[in-house]
């Protein structure tokens, strides 16, 4: 059997699989008490206008992204429009990929770059764009850190912690462009429609068996991880998309969670 | 003495349907008073006006002499909101909740002072929570939940606490529990206590006085257990309300 670590180009989407994989759930513990699940979604649709207008000016996609992600973070954010509900969101995502698509189209880009900003294009990255997602990364995971304690007060009871002191709006923004931030670092590895799954799907996975916020995002940080490597690797052997492997990877330790925990509540019933 | 609560004159109401008109409530320090009132009444947007979470329309809301538009020391307040959020899509450790009471006072990497800790650990004595501590809330029974969420309202050792509806889904068994914890806190620790509930038995004995909300105003309460219900339990409104 080959050794796919003999490849440079694997090397370095395992590193970058890995690191997306690890710290997507940090932030995404957040989003998911919050229901905010699919918000970063909806951030990699507007992300996916600011690669639009990064091809259109011939700069790097990812600033491009980073811009639109940020700024729709910042409006998002705003209680006017958390309160405004979800067709406001949806206006401004689906506007987001419209645009994308079109000023994309105006430049002459391919189907396969198209799905590469879409679906992710692990195997393609070079070592300034893996050095690029694991800075990003990396800032997130310390800014989760550093934030920490008044994220937890934040997603577990908002109006409670407004009123322990915590400056809700600010740090409620503040979760926003982190989502933003880890959207626009995962985009080269995973894509901007699967990063989403990448915070999600290791958390709902890790909450099944944790029993402590903390354990929850550790736990769901070293699935995602895990994922993202065994992911990857299978996709080498099987011949299939690596970014959409490395989910279905995390979506199989999920459900091998869930019959676990079934099979123990059945056990000691 | 001086008031920890103050409402003057205060008027809200959501669109053009008025909720409260003039309405007027003091709370001392040391104080536990009960608010009652039927389900629409404005109880609890009453209290949620002396937290800061709503804002009144006319009149002023203070919260120790400041008005609560400009006051910043919420340590000084402790709040126990109607037991949502307890159904967490993350499991969330006994512990993790109360301490998540410190948030603000702890800051950014700032570990709990010896002070903050010995705090912890004696609200989650007072709670009965002691030997739970690193269990998930969810795998707690009502009462216990409702306990932990009155121990992270206590962790910033607060001069106020207000609970709204704190019977709420709660067994007999942990209703003692709770008066006890209360009943220690006005009486050993000083703590004023606003109480809103429909229930009156959850205060009786405990409050030193007794307020309705009827009619947007609050008034005195004499009969607790007979309290303005309309034939259909509805809430009666203000005048000219829609």
């Amino acid at each position: 059997m080959t050794n796919p670590l003999a490849f440079d180009f694997m090397r370095r989407a395992l590193i970058a699989c890995v690191v997306v994989g690890a710290a997507a759930p940090l932030v995404g513990a957040f989003v998911v008490q919050r229901r905010q699940s699919l918000i970063g979604d909806g951030m990699g649709h507007v992300a996916f206008a600011g690669v639009g207008f990064a091809a259109l000016l011939a700069i790097q996609p990812v600033a491009g992204a980073l811009v639109f992600a940020v700024a729709a973070a910042i409006v998002l954010a705003r209680p006017q429009r958390r309160a405004a509900g979800d067709v406001t969101l949806a206006l401004v995502f689906y506007g987001g990929i419209a645009l994308g698509l079109v000023l994309l189209g105006r430049t002459g880009a391919g189907l396969g770059r198209l799905l590469g900003f879409l679906f992710g294009s692990p195997l393609n990255l070079d070592w300034g764009q893996v050095a690029w997602i694991a800075g990003l990364a990396a800032a997130v995971a310390a800014a989760v850190a550093v934030l920490y304690r008044q994220l937890v007060a934040l997603a577990f009871d908002e109006e409670a912690a407004r009123v322990a002191g915590v400056r809700t709006d600010r740090l409620s923004l503040a979760l926003t462009l982190l989502v933003a931030c880890m959207v626009v670092s995962g985009m080269p590895a995973v894509g901007l429609l699967l990063v989403s799954a990448m915070m999600v799907v290791p958390v709902a996975a890790a909450a099944r068996v944790a029993r402590s916020y903390r354990g929850t995002m550790l736990l769901g940080s070293a699935i995602g991880a895990g994922s993202g490597a065994a992911g990857l690797l299978a996709a080498f052997w099987l011949d299939t998309s690596p970014a959409a492997t490395v989910v279905l990877a995390g979506i199989a330790v999920n459900a091998l969670l869930a019959t676990g925990t079934r099979l123990r509540r059945g056990a000691s019933a | 003495m001086s008031d920890v609560l103050a409402f003057d004159d205060v008027t809200f109401g959501y669109g053009r349907i008025p909720l409260l008109l003039h309405a007027d409530l003091h709370v001392e320090a040391g104080e536990f008073v009960a608010v009652i009132g039927a389900n629409g009444s404005g109880k609890t947007t009453l209290m949620r006006l002396g937290l800061g979470l709503e804002h009144a329309q006319g009149g002023t809301v203070s919260l120790f002499g400041t008005p609560v538009a400009r006051f910043h020391e919420w340590h000084r307040v402790g709040y126990v909101p109607q037991r949502a959020g307890v159904g967490a899509a993350i499991p969330l450790s006994v512990e993790e909740v109360v301490r998540s009471g410190l948030a603000a006072r702890l800051g950014p990497l700032r570990r709990p002072s010896t002070d903050q800790r010995d705090r912890l650990a004696h609200v989650l004595e007072l709670t009965g929570l002691a030997g739970l501590r690193t269990e998930p809330m969810a795998r707690l029974s009502g009462g216990q939940q409702q306990r932990a969420l009155i121990a992270r309202a206590l962790v910033t050792g607060p001069e106020l606490l207000v609970l709204d509806e704190p019977t709420t889904g709660v067994d007999a068994d942990a209703r003692v529990t709770l008066r006890e914890s209360l009943q220690h806190l006005v009486q050993v620790e000083g703590v004023a206590v606003v109480y809103v509930s429909h229930d009156p038995e959850g205060f009786a004995g405990l409050a030193d006085r007794v307020v309705e909300v009827r009619a947007g105003r609050v008034l005195p309460c004499d009969d607790p257990s007979a309290h303005g219900h309309g034939h259909d339990g509805s809430a009666t409104r203000p005048e000219g309300a829609a």
